[in-house]
């Protein structure tokens, strides 16, 4: 189990049905929520600490023809999370298959990762005051099954296998889909380290409301890197600084001779 | 002046000083530790005294509004001349205070360093105010960031958390060298008293602050 997984999320594929969204609720236990349209056919806004995968929708208008852009949103598992450096309480791990999972023993609810996911997947149920993500299937996943999405993923739009072979199979289709789709790309390659979701777009990451550059944000390397650190050392060197000035003021008697009196102190003081 | 009534005695900080003090001193120690939980795992124990994280991170908003509200309503209802003094005193530096702070190390570990009289405020009593000031202006603005993020623009709130911490860390520092300065140390522990009834010795006064000394002294003759 500890070779590194991958699914390809083929949007040439995509029918746009949003099984993989019903699926995900199903197997994750996840109760349904109220939706409403929010452009196209798209019905989901954003994830919710109760929705972990959605589909977006994008009509795109060029040369009097209508490109129709489905992409299932989901989280990316990155091979560098934000969202790990960012937890406050090592709640967020990374398995070496490529997930990033949530201990929700240990999630406080903060919402440092929530805040600092470059693609705000992360939600807080601020209730529950714990974070919510896709799990990546896990429990599915390291146990030789599909992630929920890619079995009921009927147009064969999602596939799941091991990276190396996956990534070969992903770059000959993107071959393929270049001869009609000029712009089309995979997003994911190298993007945070290379992220274990990767997706076959057919157009540039911008039209699917995706960063074109996502990075961990550089107040998180300041604070997590630069701020804790220094901080912490400056404590501590404040801290010996004042245990060094009791010891020396001891052995210099300064205690003592100020019970004695006041000239006997002064003198403590100048010697 | 009240120091007529003690003549081996002067008033240092007034009653709304010493309220103030007294307020941001304790009110930080809460926000300190209600914090510490999500500041590493390692000290989630500490907030069991408070009920759990949950509980803590309730208390701290509470205390935020103390800590924020009242030192800044002071300013304006709590003999407020002695406090913008002192905001003006410490944004104010002289020669004297520069060397004040280049003898202090050695001061600090108990030995004697040569600096010209101070004012009311030493040079190191300076740089501890204005760290106080600026760490607490600092926090306070991150922590509404932080508190009403959902309000502001998602990369400011990013920025908050680290401003957050280094206010804190920076702060925290200086409290444990002001402590260390008003409990433990021999030659300035005799201050202490200056923040507990408002008095201090008036030997204290005249070998610790001299300048101020004089002119309190001098403004008394006068009148």
């Amino acid at each position: 189990m500890t070779t590194r997984k991958m699914v390809l999320i083929d949007t040439s594929k995509c029918t746009g049905c949003k099984a993989c969204s019903v699926a995900c609720k199903e197997w994750n236990q996840l109760p349904a929520e109220k939706t409403q349209l929010v452009m196209s056919y798209q019905s989901q806004k954003d994830f919710t600490p109760k929705t972990w995968t959605y589909v977006t929708f994008t009509e795109k208008y060029e040369n009097n023809k209508m490109n129709w852009l489905m992409r299932k949103a989901q989280c990316f598992h990155c091979a560098d999370p934000a969202c790990v450096k960012a937890c406050s309480s090592n709640a967020i791990s990374k398995t070496e298959s490529g997930y990033s999972v949530i201990d929700q023993n240990k999630c406080i609810g903060c919402g440092y990762c929530e805040a600092n996911c470059p693609f705000g997947v992360p939600k807080v149920d601020q209730v529950k005051k714990k974070s919510f993500k896709c799990e990546g299937c896990i429990d599915r996943v390291e146990n030789n099954l599909k992630p929920a999405c890619v079995k009921t993923c009927q147009p064969g739009a999602l596939e799941f296998g091991e990276r190396e072979a996956l990534l070969t199979k992903a770059k000959k289709r993107l071959a393929e889909v270049q001869k009609t789709h000029p712009k089309a790309m995979l997003y994911g390659l190298n993007e945070m380290g290379g992220t274990t979701y990767i997706y076959l777009l057919l157009d540039r990451p911008e039209v699917y409301g995706l960063p074109a550059n996502p990075q961990i944000p550089a107040s998180l390397f300041l604070w997590k890197d630069v701020i804790r650190p220094v901080g912490s050392v400056a404590f501590g060197g404040a801290a010996a600084a004042v245990v060094v000035g009791v010891l020396a003021n001891v052995m210099r008697g300064a205690y003592r001779s100020k019970e004695e009196g006041e000239t006997g102190h002064r003198k403590g003081g100048e010697s | 002046m009240p120091a007529q009534q003690h003549p081996d005695k002067v008033l240092r900080f007034t009653k709304g000083e010493r309220i103030s003090h007294w307020v941001h001193a304790i009110s930080f120690f809460l926000l300190l530790f209600t914090g510490l939980g999500i500041l590493s795992p390692l000290f989630l124990p500490v907030e069991n005294i408070f009920g759990g994280i949950q509980v803590a991170r309730i208390i701290h908003r509470i205390v935020s509004v103390i800590f924020m509200g009242v030192v800044g309503a002071m300013f304006f209802i709590g003999d407020t001349r002695y406090h913008w003094e002192w905001l003006k005193s410490v944004f104010t530096w002289t020669k004297a205070d520069v060397q004040h702070v280049l003898a202090f190390p050695k001061e600090f570990f108990g030995g004697h360093g040569n600096y010209p009289p101070q004012d009311k405020y030493n040079g190191g009593e300076k740089i501890n105010s204005l760290i106080t000031i600026l760490g607490s202006v600092f926090i306070s603005l991150s922590g509404i960031i932080m508190w009403f993020a959902p309000s502001f623009p998602p990369a400011l709130v990013r920025w908050a958390y680290p401003v957050h911490d280094l206010s804190m860390f920076m702060m925290a520092t200086a409290l444990l060298g002001h402590i260390y300065l008003a409990l433990l140390h021999p030659d300035s522990r005799a201050s202490l008293s200056g923040m507990l009834n408002g008095f201090v010795s008036t030997k204290f006064a005249r070998s610790h602050h001299a300048l101020w000394y004089d002119r309190i002294n001098n403004r008394q003759k006068g009148m």
